[in-house]
């Protein structure tokens, strides 16, 4: 009875897997395909999600301008309902974090998966319809949120009627994953594919039961707070951080051709993550009505913490030692070394302000919006940009038409992320301290945030140049797939160098 | 209740359960065998260790 | 690496049960949290909400005030809560179990409103507040909600008794008035609602010294 079913699982699995990729008997160990098939087998279903979540991206940007000006012009678009101050911000955070953020990480899971285990695209069918789902869900949630819908509930605004639609597509990436993973060719896990398995199988859990506790049957009282925070720092430790690194440690030993400084540290890295991440929640809710017990543990772990992210630190600073110099050449390894540095930055900035001395002044200010920032932002999309500055190219077989686009994009958010963070971490941290002062008015402290709220849209404004750079490049490239191609195949992947048609490009 | 009685004992179970499935096949498989040998994954014949990629802006197109 | 594997199961075993600290021992310990009688005076705390002050809590919550006032009091000497007169005490589980959707907020960018009730409870100012916040409150950076109201030409009776008394630039043209719709009047029950000073063994109020 085993035996019968366990061969029809085969025969379905292998069904599932296109051409001759795999040969002999069992679902692991067959032949390892080429890099240009598994590129070539992942473009449409990568394409998608990278390209639905640059539209969501731009949508995004201007939520988040509209928002940005808001504060610090309130007549601003103030006659429509449909688009206070809440329900932008509102917006702009689920459009950013699901529509792009999440788009983003999938397109990076389904071509690293690809990759590492080293066989081509299976069941593409299974990612375009996630695709589909996924798209179909962020669009009614975010509708919803805009009619006046949302839940209120941070992270978890979208109404209850566009959540199982997410959840599907959740699902459906799980499945595909676990699927892709039995039929590996290389029997052996980097650690880039333990994060994308762990991401990947705890987020549909974790989204599934944040739903059911707070809005299908919700719990009662302030036990709401704590789940809202479970699951919106596990959407951030164990569905962003492990996508994240899992992409700065593939692309950085790749881009420069050296392995990672100690592969037991990244295990060790991941292991440790794994165990405090989650248990650091409650650290958005210290001083609130909570047990004290609950607070004073998520403090501890979130101090923690400081054991994974040094060991990460030091892993990514020692596989760059000796090749920094590299940053000039390669767009990819700009984005992922500012990303992991910004890693290191956000964690350490998140661990001081967990604690309870430092939480009194930064609690309910924008310096906790900096932070989020910083780590969703400085670390999390700058990944992102960097792996689509690799992948892209080799799931279209072109390269970026113009470089003077990608400097213009680097620049851009870089610049205009540092005029973000820097500014409202230090603006926070003072408004804090005058908050605590009761001897202020609290006006006079809405004043004094005024000017800085300026600046931070003008860095918005910075950001928005360089995505708009970024998708007008995608878009060029994209016009390029559908033109005969000019160059051989080879020069992308082994580095040959171009002879006449480099002169034809600008 | 009963639907989070559900879940969360239904987790508290079935979490730790697949974690140490996961934890045993690892073990079993030899994936914490030879650390240094899952360091070179990311390369093969085609791009071995040694040779740069995406070296596309700074005059060069590699 | 012969440890490794221990390393591993500890890890894994920690993971579950991070959720069952976080989540469901919470769940246990507070959800049979119910009101409380004062022993002296039989008052009932937390005092149930009224309909209208339900149905306002709704408005809240779609409204996202959330986004910009919390509710919840930090204890005395950590951070100015009391001294700054947002409550007599800090708040604690107790003082939520009334709400559908507990919102207490993340970001200060307005006041906490957990006692807005007891610091604000003239009707005329909620109103007049929500209409356009710079009235009451001049350099707030609180968007107005005028889509709350209806302004419409006064009729043959005269003001109606509920409109809104606005001066200067704030006032409707000559002949029209500003009435609150059923969504702002609900809301307003909602925010004069707002009173979390019962005096609760966990969190009692501290007693003014003889004045």
């Amino acid at each position: 009875m085993i035996n019968q079913s366990q061969t029809l699982q085969n025969k379905t699995l292998r069904a599932l897997l296109p051409g001759d990729a795999l040969t002999g008997g069992g679902t692991e160990g067959g032949k390892k395909a080429a890099l240009a098939e598994i590129d070539a087998s992942c473009r449409v279903p990568v394409l998608f999600f990278f390209l639905s979540g640059l539209a969501w991206l731009l949508a995004g940007t201007i939520l988040a301008l509209v928002a940005s000006i808001k504060l610090h012009t309130p007549g601003f678009l103030a006659s429509w309902e449909w688009l206070t101050f809440s329900n932008v911000r509102t917006a702009h955070l689920n459009t950013v974090v699901y529509g792009f953020a999440s788009q983003i990480s999938v397109g990076v899971t389904i071509w690293l998966m690809c990759r590492l285990c080293r066989i081509p695209l299976v069941a593409p069918g299974l990612i375009t319809v996630a695709n589909l789902f996924y798209n179909l869900g962020v669009t009614v949630g975010v509708g919803g949120i805009l009619i006046g819908d949302s839940t209120a509930i941070e992270w978890l605004e979208m109404p209850r009627y566009a959540t199982p639609i997410l959840f599907i597509s959740y699902a459906l990436i799980a499945v595909w994953t676990i699927v892709t993973f039995r039929l590996r060719a290389e029997r052996h896990l980097y650690v880039s594919q333990w994060y994308l398995l762990a991401a990947v199988l705890w987020f549909p859990w974790l989204y599934g039961t944040a739903q059911v506790m707070l809005l299908i049957e919700p719990v009662r009282g302030v036990v709401q707070a704590a789940v809202n925070w479970w699951f919106a720092h596990n959407v951030l430790g164990l569905w962003f951080t492990p996508i994240g690194l899992a992409s700065i440690y593939y692309f950085i030993p790749k881009v420069i051709g050296r392995p990672i400084h100690s592969y037991y540290l990244s295990v060790l890295g991941f292991w440790s993550l794994a165990l405090f991440y989650n248990w650091n929640g409650m650290h958005h809710l210290v001083g609130g009505p909570l047990p004290a017990w609950m607070i004073t543990v998520s403090i501890v772990a979130s101090v923690m913490m400081l054991i994974p992210v040094i060991t990460v630190a030091i892993n990514h600073h020692f596989t760059m030692v000796g090749h920094f110099g590299k940053l000039k050449y390669s767009p990819t390894l700009r984005f992922m070394v500012f990303g992991a540095v910004s890693y290191t930055l956000a964690s350490l900035q998140g661990v001081a302000s967990a604690v309870r001395s430092i939480s009194e002044v930064t609690h309910f200010t924008h310096h906790t919006i900096a932070h989020a920032h910083l780590g969703m932002y400085a670390f999390f999309t700058m990944v992102m940009f960097g792996a689509m500055y690799y992948i892209l190219p080799r799931i279209t077989q072109r390269e970026w038409p113009s470089n003077g686009l990608i400097s213009l994009h680097f620049w851009g958010v870089a610049l205009g992320i540092v005029l973000y963070v820097v500014p409202m971490s230090i603006m926070g941290f003072i408004q804090g301290t005058m908050l605590n002062d009761a001897a202020v008015r609290f006006l006079d402290v809405v004043q004094f945030t005024l000017p800085w709220l300026k600046l931070r849209t003008l860095a918005g404004l910075l950001l928005a140049a360089g995505h708009v750079a970024f998708v007008i490049n995608v878009g060029w490239l994209l016009v390029r797939m559908f033109e005969p191609y000019r160059k051989p195949v080879v020069s992308i992947l082994t580095g040959e160098a171009e002879t006449v048609a480099a002169a034809k490009l600008p | 209740m009963s639907v989070i009685a559900f879940i969360l004992l239904g987790s508290v179970v079935l979490l730790p359960a697949a974690g140490l499935l996961a934890l045993r096949w690892a073990t079993s498989t030899g994936q914490f065998r030879c650390p240094d040998k899952a360091a070179l994954l990311p390369f093969d014949e085609v791009e071995p260790v040694g040779m740069e990629t995406d070296c596309i802006l700074g005059g060069n197109r590699r | 690496m012969s440890y490794g594997p221990l390393l591993f199961l500890g890890i894994l075993f920690t993971l579950a049960t991070s959720w069952v600290g976080l989540v469901l021992l919470p769940h246990r310990q507070m959800g049979a949290l119910g009101q409380h009688t004062d022993t002296n005076t039989a008052a009932i705390y937390p005092a149930d909400r009224s309909g209208e002050a339900q149905q306002g809590a709704e408005h809240y919550r779609s409204l996202g005030c959330v986004y910009c006032h919390t509710q919840q009091i930090r204890p005395e000497g950590y951070g100015s809560d009391i001294e700054r007169g947002w409550g007599r005490r800090r708040t604690v589980s107790r003082d939520y179990i009334h709400d559908k959707t507990v919102m207490l907020g993340t970001m200060r960018t307005g006041p906490d409103l957990t006692n807005i009730g007891e610091r604000q409870a003239d009707a005329a100012w909620h109103y007049r507040h929500l209409y356009n916040p710079q009235i009451t409150s001049p350099g707030s950076i609180m968007p107005p909600h005028a889509f709350l109201f209806d302004v419409r030409t006064i009729g043959q009776a005269g003001r109606s008794t509920n409109a809104l008394v606005l001066e200067g630039p704030f006032a409707p043209p000559a002949g029209q008035e500003v009435i609150p719709t059923r969504r702002a009047e609900q809301l307003v029950a909602y925010l004069r609602s707002l009173k979390s000073s019962g005096d609760l063994p966990e969190a009692p109020v501290k007693k003014e010294e003889a004045q």
